[in-house]
């Protein structure tokens, strides 16, 4: 085989690696090493050779060398939960960890199995209790395989799981925590449920929650670098909302789940250079293609909507569901981001732009109210995105989630026509419902329902 | 007949005291959490009842519905409401208690509506902007009840219902506090009785039911069989056979942290704040459900010190099955209780009592090991 254009950056990158990571960071060592591997794989395999690494997977590897200097430089690592854009504390110079990087990140390579044992060894609940997107964090701590970070920060939303879990973190890290009330009614004047006190509750929570920042930090909060941060995050969100509105041309112009690295972007890096980059990029290549006329699954047959997580454990999914069926799945829940860009020419509309994101962040708009909120979401993008069928792999233990898709599905196809499969598996552990179950439900779905 | 017979009516679904309210034409609301203040219900001559699904037997389309990960004690509600069993209530009154209670009110919105319900958003931490957004709430909730049964709230009537319910509170607490005795002269199970009774019936007939109560057992000879004390901690529990199982085999439970009991009465309504303002302070800084977030360790101060004070030999947790919030938060106390050698036992269970045998088995095994102590 010739050695591909971005071999020396592969190199420089698995150069900077090297050595000792330090306690705890064990399993984001082995992460990135995994990452150089697949990128050096995928690469090896298109047709078009490439300039450089594609950004997405440089923002990955950039984030986990920036989260192993932070550790060496005496930097603050802050955990925070999937659901939250990190702007402000990049502002406060911290360096956000996600913590389902330990879920989602390990689910591929079915390592994060290994630490659900030792959780449930350790008796911190079981998988339809609490969720497995956050469990093996607790198991990987006590093998010290994760970072003991120096703040942790969560929202009341989407779950009581997500919540409690970060308490129990807390009970046994003793790291100091702040968290977030997300509120039940809506700030939207044209909904239902529109209360006139949401936004100023969101905005004093937020407003309160930097003294505690400065106090952790022991760092100023810098109006300026505020208002440049909040600036980027709005260029980002600039780009993810042309890109949502391109995945509505017959056909997709991209193939399943292309939105995830949206998601990845303003998740891990929301509020960074490298963060308006990624999506640029997806947009761009979106764009491209619709110029062309292509399509991102040959012969589009089927419109998938997924609203809910991937089934993380199985990679391979969407692209089954694109050769078996000719099926692109356009979006998941996770991957389209809904938060479109707000004005930012003052210090007071960045405060709000940072409360609306905070609101409508991907599955806490959808889930932090009455079902309403997710029917809805569902209802629209159904009619928007001409869906043909909607897939939902329940997590056995997403209770509030759980509890509602029935009911939202039943609406849904009273309003659309649209069928829904909805059936119960752990995204996380593919002991549990493994991937050939999944397949044979939702081909028998397919086959006797959709086609 | 004596006035714990009186109260073991409280346990049925629609017990006396409710129908002799409806026969006076006025209504009832249920609720479904300790975290809607009563007070604002009575104050609007409304009679406040905690829902319960006692009579459940299977839930079909709870699990169809909720899927069956969920809480029985949602799934059974759900079936409740559908089998029209909760038809006596005249409106339900919900709140964001937890993930699985918040879904139960949509698919109850959906499925079975009634005719009047309302939802409150309790906001999931304690610090001076969510008690002020709560206070919001809470007068949102007072125009709601004032323009849909058409009565006037006034300053005055929730002053003074705050002050009525504090009176229960109080003389619950006098209750509870008699049971630090060597030999308490009360069980866990007739305490059960009193509390369900008084979520369900008129506040002001619960107290002097109660006032008598208490005189009845003052200076009474207590119960001298040398049983264990043991404290129960843990998930809405609202069975008195529940707690006779474990008396029955000999464990005398003297104390708990569970939501019908202390979390229910401890901490009393401050009466000289604006009562709005005593309200929000007291609902969301009383001793907390886990869905409190940053409260942890004053949860688990509460049960240690409620251990030393009354004595306890044991604790039980009773952790109803797929409760995120309990499951988290028994496995941080069993981490204090081990750190301070007080034994405990965790019990799994479903809201309707099944699986009695194996529960006797451990009980046993569980009072064997006090008793070696």
């Amino acid at each position: 085989m010739n050695e591909l254009r971005i071999e020396e950056e592969l190199k420089e990158y698995k150069k900077l690696g090297r050595g000792n990571w330090g306690e705890g960071f064990g399993l984001l060592k082995g992460m990135y090493n995994g990452f150089i591997t697949r990128i050096r794989d995928e690469a090896a395999e298109m047709e078009e050779e490439q300039d450089e690494i594609m950004p997405p997977m440089k923002m990955l590897l950039n984030l986990l060398l920036d989260l192993r200097n932070a550790r060496r430089e005496g930097r603050k690592i802050c955990m925070h939960p999937f659901n939250y854009g990190p702007e402000l504390l990049y502002t406060m110079g911290l360096v956000p960890l996600m913590q389902e990087l330990f879920s989602v990140g390990l689910a591929t390579t079915h390592i994060n199995e290994f630490y659900l044992d030792i959780t449930n060894k350790i008796g911190y609940g079981d998988n339809p209790t609490l969720c497995n997107a956050q469990r093996p964090l607790i198991g990987a701590y006590m093998q010290k395989a994760a970072p003991v970070p120096d703040l942790l920060f969560f929202l009341s939303t989407p779950c009581n799981s997500l919540s409690i879990t970060y308490q129990v973190f807390q009970h046994i890290t003793n790291v100091p925590l702040f968290n977030i009330d997300i509120p039940y009614w809506a700030h939207e004047h044209s909904s239902e449920f529109y209360d006139e006190r949401i936004m100023d509750y969101m905005l004093s929570q937020l407003k309160n929650f930097i003294p505690w920042l400065e106090k952790q930090t022991n760092r100023k909060f810098e109006i300026e670098k505020f208002q440049e941060t909040m600036n980027l995050v709005n260029q980002s969100r600039e780009y993810v909302s042309d890109f949502n509105e391109l995945l509505k041309t017959v056909p997709c112009p991209v193939p399943s789940i292309a939105g995830f690295g949206n998601w990845l972007a303003m998740t891990l890096r929301g509020g960074t250079s490298e963060a308006v980059k990624v999506t640029k990029y997806i947009r761009d290549q979106a764009a491209e293609r619709v110029k062309e006329g292509l399509g991102g699954v040959e012969d589009e047959k089927l419109r998938i909507a997924w609203p809910y997580t991937h089934v993380f454990f199985d990679q391979e999914l969407f692209k089954w569901l694109e050769e078996e069926f000719q099926a692109v799945t356009i979006m998941d829940i996770l991957g389209f981001y809904p938060v479109g860009p707000h004005d930012t020419s003052t210090l007071e509309k960045c405060y709000e732009s940072l409360a609306l994101g905070t609101l409508d962040y991907s599955m806490i708009g959808t889930c932090r109210g009455p079902v309403e909120y997710f029917v809805d979401f569902l209802i629209n993008w159904i009619n928007e995105y001409k869906i043909d069928c909607v897939i939902i792999p329940m997590q056995f233990a997403c209770k509030h989630a759980y509890a509602m898709t029935t009911l939202a599905s039943e609406i849904a196809r009273q309003e659309t026509g649209v069928p829904t499969l909805v059936f119960g598996c752990d995204p996380y552990d593919s002991r549990e419902v493994p991937s050939e179950t999944i397949r044979a439900k939702i081909s028998e779905f397919l086959n006797q329902i959709v086609l | 007949m004596t006035v714990l017979d009186d109260f073991t009516k409280g346990d049925s679904l629609l017990n006396p005291w409710m129908d002799e309210w409806k026969k006076q034409g006025k209504k009832i609301l249920g609720y479904f959490c300790t975290y809607i203040p009563e007070e604002i219900i009575h104050a609007a001559d409304i009679l406040p009842v905690r829902i319960r699904a006692k009579g459940c037997t299977d839930t079909p389309m709870g699990d169809a519905y909720l899927s069956p990960t969920t809480c029985s004690f949602t799934r059974c509600c759900l079936e409740m409401a559908n089998r029209k069993q909760f038809d006596f209530l005249d409106g339900i009154i919900s709140c964001n208690s937890c993930d699985q209670i918040r879904r139960l009110y949509d698919n109850i919105r959906y499925k079975t509506p009634f005719s009047n319900q309302y939802f409150l958003s309790v906001p999931s931490n304690v610090n001076d902007i969510t008690i002020d957004f709560f206070k919001y709430e809470l007068n949102k909730f007072k125009n709601y009840l004032e323009k849909t049964f058409n009565v006037d709230i006034t300053e005055e009537k929730l002053k003074n219902s705050i002050e009525l319910h504090n009176k229960s509170r109080t003389l619950l607490k006098e209750l509870y506090l008699l049971r630090k005795k060597k030999n308490p002269p009360i069980t866990g199970t007739d305490i059960m009785n009193i509390l369900l009774s008084g979520v369900s019936m008129p506040k002001n007939q619960f107290n002097e039911l109660l006032t008598t109560q208490l005189k009845e057992i003052e200076g009474k000879e207590g119960i001298s069989d040398d049983k264990s004390r043991i404290m129960l901690v843990g998930s809405m529990l609202d069975d008195p056979e529940y707690v006779k199982i474990i008396e029955d085999l000999g464990g005398l439970i003297v104390n708990d942290a569970v939501c019908i009991g202390t979390k229910y009465f401890w901490e009393i309504v401050d009466e000289n704040l604006d009562p709005l303002d005593a309200l929000a302070n007291r609902y969301l800084s009383r001793v907390s459900c886990p869905r409190m977030a940053g409260e942890q360790s004053k949860r688990v101060d509460f049960v240690l010190n409620l251990i030393k004070e009354f004595n306890v030999d044991g604790v039980i947790f009773q952790r109803m099955k797929f409760c995120p919030f309990w499951w988290a938060e028994i496995f941080v106390l069993r981490d204090e209780l081990k750190k301070q050698g007080v034994p405990f036992l965790d019990l799994e269970r479903e809201y309707v009592l099944s699986g009695a045998g194996a529960m006797k088995t451990r009980v046993q095994g569980f009072m064997e090991v006090l008793e070696g102590k």
